[in-house]
């Protein structure tokens, strides 16, 4: 039955010119039950549901997204266990990272207190290609349920400059708030951190990961 | 797979556009994305276009124009600018795939070029025949059209239509609001489509050609020691199942290869005396060449008898051809279908292909012509006939267009049934291949394989030679390549190559369609002799190396065997004595256990458990023999004892913890106006002072508690004189607690240890205004009947008051609360003081607790409201007893199955109890899941090296990380509910039968069962980790039991025969 997969024509490769591929490693990190399973069920499939269990060890989810015309961003978004303090095994998660999430409660103080820990965590075990840390935008979640009037928002601001985030958003998985706008803040980092370190080692990973772009087009004009 | 609609089908029109609406949603989840030409998305463009087309209006203007689609989304997108967007956009794509190809050509032909895939790159030819569903479906707008076609049905559909149909219309329309929310994706391109294929696309494939490979799985594998290597036949073997699975890819279409033509049912005599055999008739192309491919259904189903002879008796019928060995087809077209036969270069005809009747035959050569373009060609050419497509070319005179004299022999019939093509090269030397009939007819079936085995066997060899410098590499690497193209491209067999050494070998130096020039002389025999020199070499390195490599491999073994013995029970307990164990433990054998305890012997029990598990409707009563709740033998005394003891204990428990939460509750009311007032300013001091801190806030301890605390911070309270008042006060306890909505799961929960800063000083120090003691006494509590809620709002507006002050003073209230701290004992039971500190840590565990039982299994039917609620009692009891340790994640997901299957409180606590002595090693400060770990590394060394090889290879995974989820809750998460239950009461018998790590060789066995695809797909830690989570609930638990007990039996032999 399954051989009806093999007469499925997919000739369907990308027919545009000079098509750039990337995929990116982007780690979702927080305390527990600060909604980290949600933020990514509702940015890759678009659902939010009650129904999560508590996620344990990692989980996986693939996001593409049409950047431009001629770029192609594949993101894998590792979800990870908000109690995990299995230190060695974080730092194989976090291996070759480019960008993070780190996601707090807004209902719930200490989620924000935890942030510096995670923070900290993922600095001391991961670092891009050129030695900096890697982009993290801070995700203030569950802001449909914020109680009063909100963060102070220039002591947010400056909170992120003193702890290394490139960003904050308030955020609601609940009601799709801000998350679309978090992660392209996020990827916008990311891919200028690739222009500004072009850096052989940078493209190691990519090959790595990626098919060759140009190979693919050879063999779509050579058949 | 793909739902068949026809507009006939009235009963099912809605039904199956739903379910291609299902397996999309499916896709969606399972493979994160959908894929534009995944064919679930082609099913769902035709199954809406054939509701769209149902009873059309045909006097609507432009109705009558052939494609009806096209006009239909024209006329809707005139008075609906959505739709006028997707024309807009349909238009551009039918000018592009126009633009690329040469010749103008219409719509109509558009939709045949299925043949021609690679040749408009971006659009596949099913895309192109739903062009205008697909488009709108891809923009994400299809929804909105129908729906506005639904709106204005009378303009453009009859009375009876279906999207006139005051139900199935909007149905329809509804049914596509799901999809269009879906994000449709060509950028995983068409190479990751095929090569990044789900979990459960991978089983599937593995489990067509596994019917070949599977048979040499686990024992035949180069592995445990205790087989003797015969390496030797072995590794023959291996190639042989590497290229049957390398032979069920290539039937798929991937990256390398498209998939031209495909046709099943296709009859093949493979032998003279036999009958002729249904397979499946593929044709692919790949960048330079063109293959033929029929393998016969029984390798096609993967439903192959076990015996091996039957199964290589098939793997021998299936054909293998490479057009570039073919020079001419002859066709016979007969009443029951076409048949096909293949001639090649020496002059042998394949075994003739019967196509069922139906033009079948016509699509075949038509898809073969698309193939050959453009350096091929058939001569003489299809017609292309109007409406008709491609025809047979209509030639009066046999044979006219053959000019070649060789074709004399043919045996072409004088009918016009009977054609006679042959494949040409324009431009190329072929022309002039001068073909050897030998008329050995379809004796041959299957040489074609042994025919490319052979080439990659010297093409493998060359390129060893070469890469060992044994001589200038350039050199060897023309003769190489002058060897292949010489003796083995033209297709000479190596049985041919004796008999014809020194003629037919310069033939076909002059045949060959290399592109390399060719030295003038023929210089074949002079390159055999070094060759030999070259293999003898080749063959002494081999053999020494291999014998060190055996040598290091004992030595290692030997040690291994050492720490492997360890890890399992040395005695062998056999399934089947004294009697048979594989039905497990039944209702039958356990009343006569019940009957007879002083006889019946434990381990008797344990045995059948192990080889058979528990009858589902006992296991409320194994379970706790099991887990150790209960001694095998106990009287009906002695248990009942052992739970009243642990009744007593539970409620005592119980009202230790309850009686802290009320205190907890308490802080937490207090502390959120003082969060609230806090949250903008304090943030920024807040960090300043976390930013240098540790990073385990869970053991963060306020300072000025550090400083002072005089009080005993047991969290075990010393048990009671006089039990039975403990039990007495429960349930007061509970009903004042049943008053306090803060008990409710959803409440949102205020910041625990932020709070502490502030909060709660001020929260104690009002609760001391009002002249309660800090020291929290149940007893108190149900005297003076106070409502914990009322002074609790009494205290937040003291609090408020307190607050501009506050922070100044906090140290000194502090303090000040905790010297008052050890107060009277007026009651037996909960006199506890509860230092700051532990509060925090009860705080924080309780919020854990809560937010891991409110998302425990709620899937699962047996988890309503009520019973969560008995869970968390459970869970915060246990964890009440063990604060050292704290809640951990997983725990919840450990308690679970033990309350479906106890379903009583004490007894489930009791057990879990039990249960966690053992796998609370696991969580993070137990250290046991580092042992796993190198336990596992040791076992997969001794029992898999291969398979440790590559993982360590890919990005080294060796550690085992993929494994965590499996060791730290015994695999709940992998399995069904069923399931767990299955597995989990096999590992607890296990330790008294087999293996005390028992979980170890499940984790094995669930790597082993999938060594093949790990293999294969060459996985690094991304993919296992993807893979295994994917694969989690779709495991067939007993396979796994049974592989698992049977690694555990290897290796207790392999300590035995040491």
């Amino acid at each position: 039955m399954r051989m009806a997969g093999g007469e499925r024509s997919g000739g369907g490769s990308t027919g545009a010119a000079e098509c750039r591929e990337h995929l990116f490693k982007i780690l979702v990190i927080g305390e527990l039950g600060v909604g980290k399973t949600s933020i990514i069920k509702r940015y890759v499939h678009q659902l939010f549901s009650q129904h999560y269990r508590a996620t344990i060890g990692v989980d996986f989810a693939l996001k593409v997204l049409n950047w431009d015309n001629n770029t192609l961003v594949r993101l894998q978004l590792w979800d990870i266990a908000g109690q995990e303090r299995f230190g060695n095994m974080t730092r194989v998660y976090y291996k070759e990272a480019v960008g993070a999430l780190v996601v707090f409660d807004v209902t719930r103080g200490s989620t924000f207190d935890a942030v510096c820990k995670w923070k900290h965590d993922l600095d001391s075990k991961v670092l891009l290609p050129n030695g900096n840390p890697v982009p993290a935008v801070l995700l203030a979640n569950k802001c449909d349920q914020k109680k009063d009037g909100g963060q102070n928002l220039s002591s947010m601001d400056q909170f992120c400059k003193d702890g290394g985030f490139v960003g904050w958003f308030e955020t609601s998985a609940k009601d799709n708030i801000n998350i679309d706008e978090a992660t392209r803040f996020l990827v916008e980092h990311i891919l200028a951190n690739l222009k500004t370190f072009p850096s052989e080692e940078n493209d190691v990973g990519h090959i790595k990961l990626d098919p060759d772009p140009l190979k693919a087009e050879s063999r779509s004009q050579c058949c | 797979m793909i739902a068949v609609w026809t507009p006939l089908q009235m009963e099912g029109v809605y039904q199956l556009p739903g379910e291609s609406v299902k397996q999309i949603m499916e896709e969606a989840v399972t493979r994160k994305f959908v894929h534009e030409d995944s064919s679930h998305v082609i099913a769902l463009c035709g199954v809406v276009e054939a509701c769209l087309l149902h009873l059309l209006k045909r006097r609507a203007a432009g109705f009558l124009r052939t494609d009806k689609i096209a006009a239909l989304f024209t006329k809707v997108g005139k008075t609906y600018d959505v739709a006028g967007e997707i024309c807009k956009t349909v238009q551009d794509l039918l000018q592009q795939v126009d633009g690329r190809r040469p010749q103008p050509v219409g719509q109509e032909s558009l939709k045949r070029q299925s043949s021609a895939t690679s040749k408009a790159p971006s659009l596949t030819p099913q895309a192109i025949k739903h062009i205008w569903v697909r488009t709108a479906l891809i923009e994400r707008v299809l929804d909105k059209i129908v729906q506005y076609i639904v709106d204005n049905c009378s303009k453009y559909y009859e009375k009876e239509a279906l999207l006139a149909d005051p139900v199935c219309g909007p149905i329809l329309a509804c049914l596509l609001v799901g999809m269009c929310a879906l994000e449709y994706t060509k950028l995983k391109t068409a190479d990751h489509f095929w090569t990044d294929p789900s979990a459960d696309e991978l089983v599937q494939r593995h489990r067509i050609h596994g019917a070949h490979s599977r048979q040499d799985s686990p024992s035949k594998r180069p592995a445990l020691g205790i087989r003797k290597r015969q390496s030797s036949g072995n590794s023959s073997e291996d190639r042989f199942a590497a290229s049957a699975r390398d032979y069920v890819e290539s039937l798929h279409q991937n990256s390398r290869t498209h998939l031209l033509y495909g046709k099943n049912n296709v009859l093949v005599q493979p032998k003279d005396d036999m009958e002729a055999i249904p397979g499946y008739l593929s044709l692919h192309q790949s960048a330079d060449s063109l293959t033929l491919k029929w393998t016969p259904n029984q390798l096609m189903n993967g439903t192959l008898g076990d015996s091996d002879l039957e199964k290589s008796i098939y793997w021998d019928y299936a054909l293998t051809v490479p057009f570039s060995q073919v020079v001419c087809l002859h066709c016979h077209q007969r009443q029951k279908g076409g048949t096909l036969v293949l001639v090649s270069q020496d002059g042998i005809q394949r075994p003739p292909l019967h196509f069922p009747p139906g033009g079948h035959l016509l699509a075949f050569l038509s898809c073969l012509e698309n193939g050959l373009l453009p350096r091929g060609q058939l001569e003489p050419p299809l017609w292309t006939q109007q409406g008709k497509g491609k025809v047979f070319p209509k030639l009066r005179k046999r044979n006219s267009h053959n000019r070649s004299v060789d074709l004399e022999e043919m045996p072409v019939a004088e009918m016009a049934a009977d054609y006679v093509f042959r494949i040409i090269y324009p431009g190329h030397r072929h022309e002039n291949i001068t073909i050897n009939y030998h008329h050995l007819a379809a004796s041959r079936s299957a040489s074609v394989d042994d025919d490319e085995e052979e080439e990659d066997k010297l093409h493998a060899m060359l390129s060893m030679i070469c890469s060992r410098n044994l001589t200038d590499p350039k050199r060897m690497k023309e003769i190489g390549d002058m060897m292949e193209t010489q003796g083995f491209r033209t297709g000479l067999l190596p049985w041919q190559l004796e008999p014809c050494s020194q003629g037919s070998s310069c033939l076909s130096c002059s045949t060959s369609s290399s592109p390399h020039d060719l030295p003038s002389g023929c210089s074949c025999i002079h390159d055999r002799t070094p060759l030999k020199m070259l293999c003898e070499s080749m063959k002494r390195q081999i053999v020494s190396r291999a014998f060190y490599g055996w040598l290091a491999y004992c030595r290692h073994l030997s040690t291994v065997r050492v720490h492997l013995s360890a890890l399992v029970n040395h005695t062998i307990i056999p399934p089947d004595k004294p009697t048979n164990a594989a039905e497990g433990l039944t209702q039958e054998g356990w009343s006569k256990y019940q009957k007879d305890k002083k006889n019946y012997k434990e381990l008797e029990l344990l045995r059948r458990v192990y080889y058979g598990g528990v009858q589902h409707e006992i296991r409320k009563e194994v379970w706790p023999f099991l887990l150790g709740h209960y001694k095998f033998g106990m009287t009906k005394k002695e248990m009942d004892r052992v739970d009243e003891e642990i009744m007593l204990q539970y409620k005592k428990v119980m009202a230790e913890w309850k009686a802290c939460e009320t205190i907890v509750k308490l802080r937490e009311k207090e502390s959120q106006p003082v969060t609230k007032f806090s949250s903008g300013s304090s943030i920024d001091s807040h960090v300043q002072r976390l930013i240098h801190r540790d990073s385990t806030i869970s053991n963060d301890v306020f300072i000025s508690v550090e400083e002072m605390d005089s009080v005993p911070q047991e969290p075990k309270v010393p048990a009671g004189p006089s039990l039975a008042g403990g039990s007495v006060d429960v349930p007061t306890v509970v009903a004042v607690l049943e008053q306090q909505p803060s008990v409710e799961f959803d409440s949102p929960d205020s910041g625990l240890p932020s709070s502490r800063n502030y909060s709660v000083t001020s929260g104690i120090l009002s609760s001391i205004d009002d002249g309660q003691s800090v020291c929290f006494e149940d007893g108190m509590e149900e005297e003076g009947g106070t409502d914990p809620q009322r002074p609790g709002a009494e205290q937040a507006q003291k609090t408020k008051s307190l607050e501009s002050d506050s922070s100044v003073t906090e140290e000194s209230l502090c303090s000040l609360v905790e010297s008052r701290a050890p107060a009277e004992e007026t009651l037996s039971v909960c006199s506890a003081a509860y230092t700051i500190e532990m509060l925090d840590t009860v705080a924080l565990n309780l919020h854990r607790i809560d937010k891991d039982v409110q998302r425990c299994d709620r899937n699962y039917w047996y988890f309503t409201a009520e019973k969560l609620e008995k869970l968390r009692n459970i869970m915060c009891s246990y964890v009440w007893e063990h604060l050292d340790v704290g809640y951990v994640q997983g725990m919840c997901d450990l308690l679970a199955p033990l309350m479906v299957i106890l379903d009583k409180d004490e007894l489930a606590y009791s057990c879990f109890s039990h249960l966690m002595k053992r796998m609370s090693q696991n969580f993070p400060n137990g250290g046991a899941m580092d042992t796993h770990f190198a336990n596992m590394r040791s076992l997969i060394q001794i029992l898999d090296s291969e398979l440790f090889e590559l993982m360590h290879q890919n990005g080294d995974y060796t550690h085992f990380y993929f494994c965590y989820r499996w060791f730290l809750l015994d695999f709940k998460r992998e399995l069904l509910y069923e399931d767990v239950f299955a597995v989990w009461e096999v590992i607890w018998a296990a330790k008294h039968i087999s293996s005390e790590h028992f979980v170890l060789f499940i984790a094995l066995a669930l790597v082993e069962l999938y060594r093949e695809i790990i293999r294969d797909n060459n996985m690094d830690f991304t993919d296992i980790i993807k893979f295994f989570n994917e694969m989690a609930e779709h495991h067939n638990a007993q396979e796994i039991l049974q592989i698992a007990r049977d690694l555990v039996c290897r290796v207790q032999t392999l300590i035995e025969n040491k």
